[in-house]
């Protein structure tokens, strides 16, 4: 395979996660906006899932204010914004057609489809509940591009390097949600959370899609403590940083196994599990929740390196 | 030729139905109404889902469009092939044995039988190919050749396409639109399949490998990329002969050899078809600006360790003001009459015939000596009194620059448009591969001009394709 | 005459380019004029070299540095035995027909006055080549050379380092002792003209034994077809036919062609470093 394919499946799968990604912070911004009751508040829980997005800087230098319009118009249309729905898509089809021949019919036709689509909207048109309902159609159209590449790929090296791209970014968004708002989940005095603490926390747990699953796996209402061990530390969990580490390591063994060789990226993804393996969230806090995040961004990102330069990717 | 009325490939001059399109006339006669346009929206679907688009050049970025596709075949007979494939072999294989005669010894311009300012001050003539031994002689492994019909017996060659003919994916995505939309059509009518297609291709480019390749030669092919008009078709072909398909940066020349850039280090590479222009090939020996292509890949050519199809250079044997000689050279080579017409073609450069060409500029084709695609070309009976006076200016200016034809009256087709079933203008081109043998696919890609009256066939002028079919005996 | 010829050119590629391809038309081959005792060229990567006959028969290396790091400098050394054939080199060798070096190229372009006079011209074609080359030399030796702008304008475009000889010097107010433009430029006029007579004319590179008129120098001059002699060697700019002192290094349509190195990525260069061509016993 050439090494320009494998770059182009890795980000393929990498910006439609993006996507998904960014229609799901945008949500969370929107719902947690409308019921804010502060002074200011609404903008504030716009600018952190922008900064959870890692756009809040570009944001601000667009010297725009931060409202409901113009973030959500910033995070879905925007071609400034190199992490908008509207780029990734983009990115993501152009990547598909450079490996028209790699990819799959129904993968193709999935994310062409799609894009075609989404092309046509009209940004002004698209306000209130209109938007709620394009954010939940991204992520019908990453799932219906993810259930099309499972479905049909075959598995081989191709299928490693879309499935590493998947899990690096899911890694890296769980992580910086989880950066974003780790002081609301540091251990306190008080054991019962206030009303503010509990709006924090749903935001954190819908942002990764996980408010109800919540439920079946802690049978407890909502708790800092379980909150954040839910989304470092549950195997179960599939956005959580210990299953996106063991996958992509996983991942990366079989690229090994296929081509008969370890390279530098496999040593990567070992580093990367061993911070989420045989601890649990009373050693993270004693050691400091961000410095640890900080730290797994910086292994996520390794990977990421690594895997470019052991494969050839330019 | 002239202002006769076209020939209708259907039906006869007392409205009969020709013997090729019995039982097509039958099974269109049975359709239920509305049955037609079910077809087409369901062809439309079709292309659009599979990606099969094109890139308007000139127009927004990112506009792709999908090439009408007209859902009433054109037959030819078995007959009318065999004459057919016969002169256009025999044109292939003239052509390529001129090539080879232009990059060697130069006898047909040794023996004045084609002036030699016409080869040497050629730009499509490429000095850096003289003395250059390819594989088997053949530097066009990949020819389309255009052709009207004016008569049941009559065929003209329009034009030879020697450098990267397109449109072969076309082809064959309209035979298999065709088997979706009227698989009963099939079992009634005895079609020569076409989709043997990507095999052959991919045997000929096997056959032309380098002489020190041992084993199964690994087959690239180099795209511009996926902005060029016809990226589609190079992932499609790739795909289908399970050849790797590479933009220039994916490929490296070291110690003489081509390697492709993968996951696993550098691996050699045999055969290049390649789909970027002479110019843009290799910046160390043509256009150094080219970021399209592979710098020392024509070196390593030269040194034999790779093949490039078509050759580079190939340009020369198609070029407009050549193309009056193609009779010529058939003779010149093969000792033999040429078996399929050549459109006559006024030289305006000779003053009597640029007058008379200019008082006639209503009823001729002129056409730039190096346009393509339906670009710079202007059909006299349907242009306006405007245009007239504006190419008699561009003759007059540079009338080397310009050839003058006869406007043909190309057959026409039943097609269907809105108005429901009409005759529509058509040409064909049909595709040929030469390696160790020439082989042409049964029919090949036929356009249509959509527009009622309109002799302009190319897709980027509003022209649609038809699938062609040959009737087996 | 037995010559000992040193020469180092240099390139730069852009930095960050992640490799650099090479084409070196640096290797002269023994023939009827010389014979080429040793010869060696060197620079990084060379070892792995492709090697090939070009379409003109030059022997060419195509060298893929990687990565390039700074200067890369190719050093060509060697010793070349010589003969004084007045100019004749006759119909050997390998290369292509000698009709083909009657395409025109950008760069042989001439005007009309320079080689009108020789239309139609009753003489033998030595003869007229004769002439032309003196007509060649005193257009262009002339301060006011009816050629001297296009010439400017062809040598930028070549993008070739200077071939023999000083360059011609700008805003320099030296009259009557103007300096001549390179020697590119003669060969490019001469070739030209005899081109637009119907004569097929070459574009020589080689090496230039000096004298006190004319330092040593990588040099060029023209080469003409005649149907009896053969190709036959004119040096317009010292005005005679090519002698023992001049070694034939490579063959080509134009300078463009007959370039001693070519580089992509260009980046800076190429630059002549240095040359030393010297009479050994």
């Amino acid at each position: 395979m050439l090494g320009r394919t494998a770059q182009n499946l890795f980000w393929l799968s990498r910006y439609v996660e993006r996507a998904e990604n960014m229609a799901r912070l945008l949500e969370v911004g929107y719902r947690m906006s409308l019921t804010s009751r502060r002074e200011g508040g609404a903008s504030e829980h716009l600018v952190s899932m922008m900064r959870a997005a890692e756009v809040d800087e570009a944001f601000e230098a667009t010297g725009r204010q931060a409202d409901l319009d113009t973030v959500a118009h910033y995070m879905m249309f925007d071609p400034e914004n190199p992490s908008s729905v509207y780029s990734c898509l983009l990115a993501a089809r152009t990547n598909a057609r450079s490996v028209r021949t790699a990819i799959t019919i129904d993968m193709w036709e999935s994310l062409n489809a799609g894009w075609l689509e989404f092309a046509q909207i009209k940004p002004r048109d698209v306000r209130g509940a209109k938007l709620l309902g394009l954010l939940s159609w991204v992520k019908q159209l990453s799932h219906e591009f993810r259930g099309a590449l499972l479905g049909t790929i075959l598995r081989d090296d191709g299928f490693a390097f879309s499935q590493a791209g998947n899990f690096v970014e899911r890694a890296d968004n769980t992580a910086r949600i989880l950066d974003v708002k780790y002081y609301v989940l540091l251990p306190r005095a008080k054991m019962v959370g206030g009303d503010l603490d509990i709006q924090q926390w749903t935001l954190i747990l819908r942002a990764a899609s996980a408010h109800r699953s919540y439920r079946h796996v802690y049978h407890d209402r909502y708790k800092a403590h379980n909150i954040a061990d839910f989304l470092m530390l549950r195997p179960e969990m599939p956005r959580s940083l210990i299953f996106c580490a063991r996958y992509i390591e996983e991942t990366l063994d079989s690229l090994a196994d296929i081509y008969g060789k370890r390279e530098g990226c496999q040593e990567a993804a070992a580093k990367l599990r061993a911070m989420v393996e045989g601890t649990n969230m009373e050693t993270i806090f004693a050691h400091g929740l961000h410095e640890f995040l900080t730290e797994f961004i910086a292994r996520n990102n390794a990977v990421s390196e690594s895997l470019s330069a052991s494969y050839n990717f330019y | 030729m002239g202002d006769t009325t076209p020939f209708d490939e259907m039906h006869n001059a007392d409205g009969s139905v020709r013997e090729p399109y019995r039982a097509l006339a039958q099974w269109l006669d049975e359709q239920p109404d509305k049955a037609l346009t079910l077809m087409q929206s369901d062809a439309e679907a079709i292309f659009r889902k599979l990606g099969i688009t094109f890139a308007v050049y000139g127009s927004e970025e990112g506009t792709e469009k999908v090439i009408p596709f007209d859902v009433i075949p054109r037959i030819i007979s078995a007959m009318e092939w065999r004459k057919l494939s016969k002169g256009i072999e025999q044109r292939v294989r003239a052509l390529n044995a001129f090539l080879y005669d232009i990059y060697h010894r130069q006898e047909i311009l040794k023996a004045g039988r084609i002036p030699e300012k016409l080869i040497l001050q050629n730009s499509a003539f490429c000095p850096e190919m003289m003395g250059l031994e390819p594989a088997r002689g053949v530097y066009a492994h990949i020819i389309g050749t255009d052709i009207v019909r004016v008569g049941p017996d009559e065929f003209y060659v329009l034009e030879d396409n020697l450098r990267t003919p397109s449109g072969v994916s076309y082809m064959l995505e309209d035979r298999e639109a065709m088997m979706q939309l009227a698989p009963d059509l099939f079992s009634r009518i005895k079609v020569a399949p076409v989709d043997n297609y990507p095999e052959n291709l991919r045997r000929t480019l096997e056959s032309v490998a380098p002489a020190n390749v041992s084993g199964a030669p690994t087959i690239a092919v180099l795209t511009p990329g996926i902005y060029n008009s016809a990226y589609f078709e190079h992932s499609f072909l790739a795909d289908q002969m399970g050849a790797q398909l590479c933009e220039g940066p994916d490929l490296f020349v070291d110690g003489g050899k081509v390697y492709m850039r993968t996951t696993t280090g550098p691996e050699r590479v045999d055969v290049i078809y390649r789909r970027i222009d002479d110019d843009y090939i290799d910046p160390l020996t043509f256009r150094p600006d080219s970021m399209l292509g592979v710098p020392g890949l024509f070196d390593a050519y030269r040194a034999g360790n790779v093949t490039l199809v078509n050759a580079p250079g190939t340009g020369i044997a198609d070029d407009k003001a050549v193309y009056t000689y193609v009779p010529e050279i058939i003779e010149f080579y093969l000792g033999e009459k040429a078996l399929l017409n050549n459109v006559p073609t006024y030289n305006c450069v000779d003053e009597e015939e640029r007058n008379w060409v200019l008082a006639n500029i209503g009823d001729l084709v002129v056409k730039e000596v190096h346009g393509s695609g339906g670009y710079g070309m202007m059909v006299g009976p349907t242009s306006t009194k405007a245009q007239h006076a504006e190419f008699k200016r561009k003759i007059e200016a540079r009338p080397d620059n310009y050839i003058v034809q006869p406007t043909l009256a190309l057959s026409t087709c039943p097609t269907y448009v809105n108005a429901g079933i009409a005759p529509r203008h058509v040409d064909l081109r049909p595709y040929v591969l030469m390696g160790e043998e020439v082989r042409i696919t049964p029919g090949g890609l036929t356009r249509v001009a959509l527009k009622k009256g309109s002799l302009v066939v190319n897709s980027s002028q509003g022209g649609g394709t038809k699938d062609t079919w040959v009737l087996e005996d | 005459m037995r010559i000992s010829i040193r020469h180092q050119l240099s390139t730069t590629p852009l930095p960050g380019s992640p490799n650099a391809v090479l084409h070196l038309l640096l290797t002269p081959q023994s023939g009827p004029t010389q014979t080429v005792e040793s010869w060696s060229v060197e620079m990084a990567g060379i070892g792995n070299a492709g090697r090939f006959t070009d379409a003109y028969g030059n022997s060419v290396h195509l060298v893929n540095q990687r990565p390039p790091e700074g200067e890369l400098v190719v050093t060509v050394e060697g010793v070349v035995t010589t003969v004084d054939r007045h100019g004749v080199f006759g119909r050997v060798g390998p290369g292509p027909v000698p009709a083909l070096f009657k395409r025109v190229t950008p760069l042989t372009k001439a005007p009309v006055s320079l080689y009108g006079r020789f239309r139609g011209s009753k003489d033998s074609r030595i003869d007229v080549l004769h002439a032309l080359m003196a007509r060649v030399g005193e257009v262009l030796h002339s301060p006011t050379a009816v050629i001297q702008n296009q010439s400017q304008t062809q040598s930028g475009q070549s993008q070739s380092q200077s071939q023999g000889g000083p360059t011609a010097a700008e805003g320099e107010e030296a009259p009557p002792d103007l300096p001549r433009p390179p020697a590119t430029d003669y060969a490019h006029a001469f070739i030209g003209a005899a081109r637009a007579l119907d004569i097929p004319a070459r574009y020589i590179t080689g090496y230039l034994v000096g004298d006190e008129d004319d330092p040593a120098a990588f040099h060029a001059w023209a080469e003409a077809y005649d149907e009896a002699l053969g190709w036959v060697g004119f040096d317009a700019m010292l005005g005679l036919c090519p002698t023992d002192r001049h070694v034939r290094l490579a063959v080509g349509l134009d300078g463009l062609s007959a370039q001693p190195l070519r580089a992509v990525p260009a980046g800076d260069g190429p630059k002549e470093i240095g040359v030393s061509v010297e009479v050994v016993s």
